[in-house]
């Protein structure tokens, strides 16, 4: 570490340091220090930047990070989706899955229906049933609700299993916060029934986990 | 007609794999039967001519040698059909290293009893002879790694097939011990094998402690949860990993419905997504 920036919990002081850093390892650390100091806000434009950086040690740190930021995070990472950098891309649709703001919508749509990577796939299936709705008008979150059904449906014919697995990971964590004769509510579980028979899935584990997500609904 | 990657019908790869001026046509065709898990009539006796391709060794041209017939090899494995067994032990005494690891790894997934004698003959001269490094490649005289996960998931614990895996849990190199404690401890379910790979989860290279995931997945060993989770390793392998616990380790009596122990493994798969 070098002197005179390890102490400081500033984040001028932390900025600093992580744009000084000049190995990978380096970046690592200068990246898990920015994602603690006394005013995080500020170097949300450094983490943004670290997703297109091609490290994935220093990516998982600015993820972390981003998604502890939560909604103020948003704008930038929305600002600065790169189309040419399908790694930065990969990056910022996890931390936009983990955050849960519903201006993520259009991305983890996207990312659900066309990527290539299961990874990200799977992270935008889980983000798809964590959006957070509370704060929009009624009538909105029954139209963001609906298009995320809709691409948790069309991902129950995703070609991977653990794709399979974050959307009924997905219908679940949709279907809880709403009642019991929720239309909504009931085109999830109608989803899960769908990922929990033999006939239509063929991976144990991901039949499981739909059951689970049954149980956990009926109970409630 | 479709190129080397693009999409194509089980149609089109059965008549690929059929002609035989273009190999790499037939190459692509043969995986995409095996990833596919074809059931289609003509798919296996078509694999199993594949699998008597043999090319002429060109040391200069740097392709690899008999790829159709390896790849043929794997797709039979993914096929599962029993057909191929007898075709498949043959391949175990290949001259070409690469196919006698492809054959191991398919009649591992066949479980196929009839392979253990060979299985054991290959390995019984040891770390020392089997496990030796080849003068010409960094390869093994034997695929050790692939012979010994076969031995596992075949199933036949004697005292011969476990006398003759053991010595490999000293190898030199970590992914052979890896695969060596894999099959003990399928085989005989005996805790100190699980100690080791858990040892291994801890090694400083990542491609090792990769092996050790899989491994402990497909053992099924579910003491594992929480050295898998802890593990510095990619998301994406610790969920296979987790995979394998939650199916493989499942007690004889539990039916299509997760139980307590299993609910804790698939909530240790969710924070994974």
């Amino acid at each position: 570490m070098t002197a005179g920036s390890g102490d400081s919990q500033g984040a001028a002081d932390r900025i600093r340091a992580f744009e000084r850093a000049a190995s990978a390892e380096e970046l690592v650390a200068a990246t898990r220090r920015l994602t603690d100091c006394d005013d995080p806000l500020a170097t949300v434009p450094q983490l943004v930047q670290v997703l297109g950086f091609n490290n994935p040690g220093a990516a998982v740190a600015a993820v972390d990070g981003l998604i502890a930021m939560g909604t103020a995070a948003v704008g930038p990472l929305l600002a600065n989706l790169d189309a040419h950098n399908y790694g930065a891309r990969a990056w910022a649709v996890r931390a936009l899955a983990g955050i849960g703001d519903p201006r993520g919508l259009d991305v983890l749509e996207d990312a659900l229906a066309t990527d290539v990577g299961p990874s990200v796939r799977r992270a935008a299936a889980r983000g798809l049933g964590a959006l957070r709705l509370e704060p929009l008008a009624e009538q909105e979150r029954e139209g963001v609700r609906l298009r995320c059904l809709e691409a948790l449906e069309a991902g129950r014919g995703d070609g991977e299993w653990v794709v399979r697995y974050a959307v009924a990971v997905g219908f679940e964590g949709l279907a809880l916060p709403l009642s019991p004769p929720h239309p909504h509510r009931q085109r999830a579980v109608a989803g899960l029934r769908h990922l929990q028979q033999p006939e239509q899935e063929e991976t144990l584990v991901v039949r499981l986990r739909a059951g689970v997500a049954l149980k956990r609904l009926d109970n409630r | 007609m479709a190129g080397d990657g693009e999409p194509i019908s089980e149609a089109e790869a059965l008549d690929q794999l059929r002609q035989t001026d273009d190999q790499s046509r037939q190459y692509y065709a043969a995986w995409w039967l095996g990833r596919m898990r074809s059931q289609h009539p003509e798919a296996v006796p078509l694999l199993l001519s594949a699998l008597t391709q043999r090319q002429p060794r060109d040391p200069g041209a740097g392709v690899e040698h008999n790829a159709v017939a390896r790849n043929a090899a794997r797709a039979l494995g993914k096929i599962a059909d029993p057909r191929a067994v007898p075709e498949l032990l043959a391949v175990l005494d290949d001259a070409d290293d690469g196919l006698r690891e492809a054959a191991a790894r398919s009649l591992g997934e066949l479980g196929a009893t009839a392979a253990v004698p060979l299985l054991v003959r290959r390995l019984a001269s040891g770390p020392a002879v089997a496990g030796a490094c080849r003068s010409d490649s960094p390869r093994l005289q034997e695929p050790c790694e692939a012979m010994l996960e076969a031995l596992g998931a075949i199933g036949e614990a004697r005292p011969e097939v476990l006398e003759v895996i053991r010595p490999f849990t000293a190898h030199d190199r970590p992914l052979v011990r890896s695969a060596a404690c894999r099959a003990l401890l399928q085989l005989t379910g005996e805790t100190v094998w699980a100690d080791e790979l858990l040892q291994l989860l801890q090694h400083p290279q990542l491609q090792v402690r990769r092996a050790a995931l899989m491994d402990l997945g497909a053992v099924g060993w579910r003491p594992a949860l929480e050295p898998i989770r802890r593990t510095f390793a990619e998301n994406s392998l610790k969920l296979i990993a987790l995979r394998g616990l939650v199916e493989h380790g499942r007690g004889s009596g539990s039916g299509s419905e997760a139980d307590s122990d299993d609910e804790a493994l698939l909530m240790a798969m969710d924070a994974l997504l």
